[in-house]
Formats: structure tokens, C-alpha cells, sequence
């Protein structure tokens, strides 16, 4: 099985750039109508358990917040990798110092150009990771914070916004052209504009390349459904 | 509207004396802008013409001259125990708009009045905003709680309802109190000529511009405008399609986005 965990990844957006293979055979939006903040990690962290996890991952820490393997999914397979999931295998150095550009963007000691640099060449890493486990194991889930990190800055920017859309849109057609495996593509929220800046909404994004016929399903509805496929795939 | 301004003020009135009773060390903010000079003036009606605590004033040390002259002059008419918070430390060093906008404001606002109420630990702070200045205000409650990073969870609020202002049992540093937040800068206007209110110069025309926020002097413009009496300004927000900030600065989206991405834990 091949998880896409695409963070900011908004439906809309998908839609306006008409990236196909993004949409695969289903494709919909998520309810977040159980959470009071979309907040990544927790978002992930319940993704990953099937349990709402907003009240277990305080603010003030939640980038050092981890799951043990046994909370989620993972050992339903034999064999498994996560790359770089916020409250499971975080590369946290690389995350810090997205923030830490970040917090430089506001107190205007560095440019987007800077932020926006370190972001694609966090993405690149993911990526090389991402396919060479492809095949190496029951399950592969890569995280890209590519919507997310750029968005936040530069969603109002329509250009910058389409390359990251044709970006995530290439990794899932190379995904698709190398393997018929169960694919889903997740997203924790979607985003929305404040100006040039992009700020998180309840859009949040699924597709898989089976017919599941989801009605709108919560992100901790997913965990028994890769329950299901591991349970099938080992059956 | 007679009725109308004295039922705006009823409430802030209440708001006012239940801050009082709720709190141990209160103070209120003054600019000395319309907007907080009405809520002092509510604060001494609230309290029979004497306010029983602090009134502090935020120096950045670019305020207008007039500014300074107008507190000056009302701190000794009123008889206010006026206090000036300063971030000595950042006009030292020389930190100005020309160091980036968000910078200058965070350090000589924001930072001035963290330090200033850690060193006098105020539990509550009241403040002039109204929900119509802008989208964000929008959000805000009566009783708005803030962590010691002056983070607000505006998702996370307690409810308001039938004018019940209860204070979280949960942690928090200062309580910020709007008594204020429901009224309209066009009220604002008319309950100042009601109560004959002092009011600073630069919000008449003079030269065919005149001020109608008012903030630091870099950062702040004048709007063209004729209106060099409270009547003319009255009349004139009637019909502007001009936002009332429209003269500041700072850029508000940035800003909306920074407070929004701590909020989610990004800073």
C-alpha cells in the first residue's frame, strides 16, 4: 500500500489545476467538523491512530509529540515506512528550520525567496526517500509539507501556487506509472487566501485509485480502511 | 439615539465594573486616540468620576507631538494615574520602521507592554477595540484570555451568553477586557459630541487632510477630508466607503498571519 500524506493539499485547487492523476478513481473532501483547530500534527497524529487526538497533543510541544508504533496503523503490515510524518518519524531538524525561516519571514530579517528555497529543497529530500522505498516495502506513507509551506506564504500568488500543484502532481503520476498498488492520498486540511498569504481550511483532500464510495469521511475514518487493505493484502 | 448611545454605554458600563470585581490588578490601555479617551471617560463613569486603577500609555517614542501634549494635558485634568511603558532597551538601540514595520511594532509595542505587565503583574488589561475595525477584531470576546506570548485562541473561547463574562478556569497570563468591542466608530463619534468629550486635534482637517486613526507618525497618514468639526466627521462617516485604517501602515494581513500561525503552533 502507498500513502500520500500531502499536507495543505485543498480540493479546490486540485480541481482548478486538473491534476488528474491527484484525483485517481475517488476523490472528495474530508470532514474536519470534529476538530476545533486544524492544527498538522494533531491532524496526522489522528490520522494515524483513528482516534481524535487534539486533547493528548499540547501547542506548545506538539512538533516533539510522537506515537509509538503499536497507536497506529503501521503493524498491520509486515513491512513499513514513514518519511518524515509529523507526531510519528518527523525529520525534525528540517521542520525547525522551516519554522525558524518562517518566524525570520515575520520579523523581516529574510525573504520568501530564502523560505521558499529551503521548503523545495526539504521536498526534494522527501522525494528521493520517498522512491527508493517504493517497492521495498508492505506500505511506503511520504509526507510533503509543499502545499502547506509554500501556501502559507504565497498561496494569493497563482504562479508559485501552480508549479507546487504540478510538482505533486508529477510525484503521483511516476507513482502510478510504477505500481498498481493501493494508493491513498490524504490530506490534512485545505487552504484558503488572506491576501497573498494562505491560511488552513476544513478543505481537506482524498482520492484513491479503488472505488471505495466515501461520503465525505473523517480523517480518522482512514485508519480502518488501511486496516481493511492490510488485512486483505496478508489474507 | 439618545437611547440608543445610553444603552451602549449601560453595557460598557457593566463590562467595566465586572472587570473591576473580577480582577485583582487591572489597568487600561490609553493611546489616547477616540476610541480609548470614550473608554476612559466610561471607566470614570463607571466609577463616580475617579478610575480606581492605572491608565497606561504605550510609548514608542514616535507618537506625535500632539499626542504627548493631549495625555499630558487630560492625565492632569482628569486626574489619572497615569503610567508610560517604554521598551528602553529596543529606543536605545535605535530600532525604528525603517528596521521592517512588524519589527518596530513588536518591540516597541508589543514588548513594551509584555515586560510592563510582568514587572507589575497585571491579571487584566482593558482595551479600546471595536469589532468593526477590522476582520480579525471581529473574533474577539468581552473577556479575551492571553498566554504569557500574548496568544489568543480565538477558536478556543469561552462563550459570552446572556452577557455572562466568565472567566476560564484554565491558565492564562492577563485577561484582555473590551468594553467597547460592540460599538461602531460612527457611535464612537457621536457619543463623543454627546458627552462633549476632549478630543485630539489631528483628527481635524486642516489643509484639507486630517487623521482618522492614530498611530506612530511614520506610520500613520492623514485622509483627504473637510470635516474640522465633530459634526463634520459625523457627516462624513455616514457616507465614506473608506476603512477606518485605511491610514495605517502596518500591513494587516501579515499581521492577521503571523497571529494565525501561532496560533497553530507554527512560531
Amino acid at each position: 500500500m502507498i500513502v500520500l500524506a500531502l499536507d495543505a493539499l485543498d480540493l479546490n485547487m486540485v480541481k482548478r489545476y486538473k491534476c488528474e492523476s491527484l484525483m485517481q478513481i475517488e476523490c472528495g473532501q474530508t470532514s474536519l467538523s470534529e476538530f476545533q483547530l486544524e492544527r498538522t500534527v494533531v491532524l496526522w497524529a489522528s490520522f494515524l491512530t483513528g482516534k481524535n487526538m487534539e486533547s493528548r497533543i499540547p501547542l506548545k510541544t506538539q512538533w516533539e509529540f510522537k506515537l509509538k508504533p503499536e497507536e497506529t496503523f503501521f503493524p498491520f503490515f509486515k513491512t513499513y515506512k514513514a518519511i518524515d510524518l509529523p507526531a510519528f518519524s518527523l525529520k525534525e531538524n528540517n521542520h525547525a528550520e522551516e519554522r525558524k525561516l518562517l518566524k525570520k519571514y515575520f520579523d523581516e530579517e529574510t525573504t520568501v525567496e530564502e523560505y521558499d528555497a529551503l521548503a523545495w529543497k526539504n521536498h526534494e529530500e522527501n522525494k528521493k526517500d520517498f522512491f527508493d522505498s517504493l517497492g521495498r516495502f508492505d506500505m511506503v506513507m511520504g509526507y510533503f509539507d509543499l502545499a502547506d509551506a509554500i501556501g502559507h506564504l504565497s498561496f494569493g500568488i497563482p504562479e508559485k501556487m501552480e508549479k507546487v500543484y504540478v510538482e505533486l502532481e508529477s510525484i503521483t503520476r511516476e507513482v502510478k506509472s510504477s505500481s498498481d498498488e493501493f494508493t491513498l492520498i490524504i490530506s490534512d486540511h485545505g487552504m484558503k487566501p488572506v491576501g497573498k498569504y494562505g491560511d488552513h481550511n476544513r478543505n481537506g483532500f482524498y482520492s484513491t485509485n479503488r472505488r471505495l464510495a466515501l461520503n465525505l469521511p473523517r480523517i480518522t475514518d482512514f485508519y480502518n480502511i488501511i486496516k481493511g487493505v492490510a488485512q486483505g493484502e496478508s489474507s | 439615539m439618545e437611547d440608543y448611545l445610553s444603552n451602549l454605554e449601560k453595557r460598557s458600563i457593566s463590562i467595566i465594573r465586572e472587570a473591576k470585581a473580577q480582577f485583582k490588578n487591572l489597568a487600561v490601555l490609553w493611546s489616547t486616540g477616540k476610541d480609548s479617551t470614550a473608554t476612559l471617560w466610561l471607566c470614570k463613569k463607571s466609577f463616580f468620576g475617579k478610575i480606581p486603577f492605572p491608565v497606561i500609555h504605550i510609548d514608542t517614542s514616535y507618537k506625535f507631538p500632539e499626542i504627548y501634549e493631549f495625555r499630558d494635558k487630560i492625565a492632569k485634568e482628569w486626574d489619572l494615574d497615569l503610567t508610560i511603558a517604554r521598551n528602553e532597551e529596543s529606543i536605545k538601540s535605535d530600532m525604528s520602521p525603517e528596521k521592517g514595520k512588524l519589527a518596530c511594532c513588536t518591540q516597541l509595542k508589543t514588548e513594551a507592554l509584555r515586560n510592563f505587565i510582568k514587572e507589575r503583574e497585571f491579571d487584566a488589561l482593558i482595551l479600546a477595540i471595536r469589532r468593526d475595525e477590522h476582520g480579525i477584531r471581529a473574533k474577539e470576546r468581552y473577556f479575551s484570555p492571553r498566554d504569557e506570548e500574548f496568544r489568543w485562541q480565538y477558536a478556543d473561547q469561552p462563550a459570552e451568553l446572556w452577557d455572562l463574562y466568565v472567566k476560564p478556569s484554565e491558565d492564562f497570563s492577563h485577561m484582555r477586557v473590551h468594553p467597547i468591542l460592540h460599538w461602531t466608530e460612527l457611535e464612537v463619534w457621536q457619543y463623543v459630541k454627546r458627552e462633549n468629550l476632549p478630543i485630539n486635534p489631528l483628527y481635524f482637517a486642516k489643509d484639507g487632510m486630517r487623521y482618522r486613526s492614530l498611530g506612530c507618525k511614520p506610520c500613520t497618514v492623514p485622509i483627504p477630508s473637510k470635516a474640522s468639526t465633530i459634526d463634520e466627521i459625523v457627516e462624513e462617516l455616514t457616507t465614506t466607503k473608506v476603512p477606518e485604517r485605511a491610514g495605517r501602515a502596518q500591513d494587516k494581513e501579515k499581521a492577521y498571519m503571523m497571529q494565525k500561525l501561532r496560533s497553530l503552533g507554527y512560531m
